[in-house]
């Protein structure tokens, strides 16, 4: 700085009030994710999807066991609605107490997706770069969306759960059956679910960054989330007991699997699968932050 | 105040820019000129901090853009007029943008008014024209108050009037003592704007001064000679540093030789000489002089128009033929 002239006014006071921080990047991403329509539109549709499968999982559920309790078995008796209800297997999120996650994978696809779009729509627009002249070291922008992403997710599950088990319930407890918020498992499947749709959106946001491409990115997390663990189910096929335990490490499987409670033999417990599930969530966050911060954009 | 100091980028095989110095004032507009592709707006984003130098450095108020504290207040850039969502408003753009200093609403309103928004604030920005897009471009940079401002093709798409008004910011923001860095690729829009001009080509500085300088510099004087024995005064006129183009029948442009010696020359030799006018360039002219073996991507049409279409021939393509000297020497031979 040479010229007397400049330095007088070349710096405005960087006081703490003038400057950029944290919880201004994250206001700023706040006003972006709720001034879109479309945004807006597909939160709603996502929490009236949530709930609307939900109950259609349930009535499935609910007709099974009424068919299982109505007809007689092979020793001449009915089942009672107990038995019928505990001879579901465990570990397959089928059971009463998951209820509140039975929309969920609804969630997953669409917040995964919005969550590719938070990011990628940027780069497609260009507007990445009005955001990082504001943000420059661009680490706090990716942060302040994750942030947003995990708690419109966690917020969005989680009432969505609420509402599907209140609605579900009396279709169970019309049959006799024990079912309310005390029940094992049930708030822990409601407050684990909103975790698993975070931890999704978080791979969304991550794989939106790394190909800066939103068709690219959801069609990447749709194959992650649904087409492996379908392709997986076909190595109970292979010969050999080792490939019959390899498909649930898949992310979307140690990750169902975190939503359940109970021991079960030869299947990871939840809170493995909870744990091999945030490695994954970090496998994908970590390259998709190193990318960002040395990428020209 | 912007510095570079060897500023280089370089993308695979391709070298943008090519180790470029320079220094932007406080106080003045300065011009970044060069032809499309020279690499104006690979060095704009790397001032910014958008793209990572291959080598060099570039500080802006003698720190890296990303190290300011406020960036927004520093800097205002104008890189490109589609960066911005094209499903939100212009208004909400601006929101998210003053949000991440604090900067207050009416600031906002502010710009919004400054750049003549106000009946299409609250409309989708994709809908936006070109020229739209440019004034809300500009009303982001603008929105931090900042002491630099860096502006890539402002003028691109506007109106005659938003010309002039971007023309008018840029002087009265010079004036207030803050740096001003405008990219053009039009000579013509930089002549009436900058006080100090960077003409950039390939990638490399070949010309940092002031307007006036430029034209100097670059002005081969010259002369118009009209004579109906065109080929017998191109060949008496050769010489050293010499150059004779024909544009017209009956018509010579000779540099390198004053008006005074092509008369003598004239009347010595009994060659009918019936105008002798001196010709002085326009920046127009010393910039094409300037950059004629620096553009990036010849159009076909200049392979055979030495000049580009510019105000002396009329920029109607009518044929007009630059001779070369090798090839005016050819000519004499074959002419009469």
């Amino acid at each position: 700085m040479s010229t007397a002239t400049v330095s007088a006014k070349s710096t405005p006071p960087a006081t703490a009030g003038h400057g950029v921080n944290f919880f201004r990047v994250l206001d700023s991403e706040f006003i972006k994710f709720r001034t879109l329509l479309s945004t807006k539109i597909l939160v709603l549709g996502t929490f009236v999807a949530i709930v609307g499968v939900a109950m259609l999982a349930a009535l499935a559920r609910w007709s099974i066991i009424n068919q299982m309790t109505s007809t007689e078995g092979p020793g001449g008796q009915k089942m009672t609605p107990q038995q019928a209800a505990e001879s579901i297997p465990a570990g397959q999120a089928f059971e009463l107490y998951n209820l509140p996650n039975a929309g969920l994978n609804i969630g997953i696809l669409v917040l995964g997706s919005l969550a590719v779009l938070f990011i990628a729509s940027e780069f497609a627009t260009g507007m990445i770069r009005s955001t990082f002249n504001a943000a420059p070291d661009r680490l706090s922008t990716f942060a302040a969306k994750a942030v947003v992403l995990v708690v419109v997710s966690y917020v969005l599950s989680i009432a969505g759960g609420a509402l599907s088990f209140l609605l579900a319930a009396p279709m169970f407890t019309g049959m006799g059956l024990d079912l309310d918020w005390g029940t094992d498992g049930v708030l822990y499947s409601l407050l684990t679910g909103g975790l698993y749709v975070s931890g999704v959106a978080l791979i969304g946001l991550s794989l939106g960054t790394l190909l800066k491409n939103s068709a690219g990115g959801i069609t990447i997390l749709v194959a992650i989330m649904f087409v492996l663990p379908f392709a997986g189910s076909f190595l109970a096929f292979v010969p050999g007991d080792f490939w019959k335990y390899v498909p649930q490490y898949l992310p979307s499987e140690a990750g169902g699997r975190f939503l359940s409670i109970g021991h079960a033999d030869g299947i990871l417990d939840p809170w493995q699968g909870g744990l091999i599930f945030l490695g994954y969530v970090i496998l994908f966050l970590v390259p998709a932050m190193f990318a960002l911060k040395k990428r020209d954009v | 105040m912007i510095e570079a100091h060897g500023l280089r980028k370089v993308y695979g095989e391709k070298t943008a820019v090519d180790g470029v110095s320079f220094t932007v004032q406080p106080g003045k507009v300065t011009g970044f000129l060069g032809p499309n592709g020279a690499g104006k707006s690979t060095t704009m984003r790397m001032i910014m901090g958008l793209d990572r130098p291959t080598a060099g450095s570039v500080t802006v108020n003698g720190l890296p853009y990303a190290r300011h504290k406020a960036p927004l207040h520093q800097v205002g850039a104008l890189l490109d007029a589609k960066a911005v969502h094209t499903s939100r408003s212009a208004y909400n753009h601006l929101r998210a943008m003053a949000a991440t200093h604090g900067i207050p609403k009416k600031r906002i309103d502010e710009v919004i008014d400054m750049t003549g928004l106000s009946a299409v604030a609250k409309k989708k920005a994709g809908g936006f024209s070109l020229g739209m897009g440019q004034r809300l471009g500009i009303a982001n940079a603008l929105l931090g108050d900042p002491q630099t401002l860096i502006l890539d093709e402002p003028v691109n798409g506007l109106d005659p009037e938003g010309v002039l008004w971007v023309r008018n910011l840029a002087r009265y923001l010079a004036r207030e003592g803050k740096t001003v860095f405008i990219s053009s690729h039009l000579m013509s829009e930089m002549a009436q704007t900058a006080d100090q001009l960077i003409v950039i080509g390939r990638g490399r500085i070949i010309a940092d001064t002031t307007v006036e300088a430029l034209i100097e510099s670059q002005t081969r004087k010259r002369t118009l000679v009209r004579t109906p024995d065109t080929s017998r005064l191109g060949v008496l006129l050769a010489g050293e540093g010499v150059r004779v183009d024909q544009n017209e029948p009956e018509t010579l442009e000779v540099s390198g030789i004053d008006p005074r010696r092509i008369a003598e020359l004239a009347l010595e030799n009994r060659v009918l000489v019936y105008e002798l006018t001196p010709l002085t360039s326009s920046l127009e002219e010393a910039y094409f002089q300037l950059t004629r073996d620096e553009v990036e991507y010849h159009s076909h049409l200049e392979s055979h128009a030495g000049q580009a279409p510019g105000p002396l021939n009329g920029g109607s393509g009518t044929g007009a033929y630059r001779m070369s000297d090798a090839e005016a020497a050819a000519m004499e031979g074959s002419q009469r």
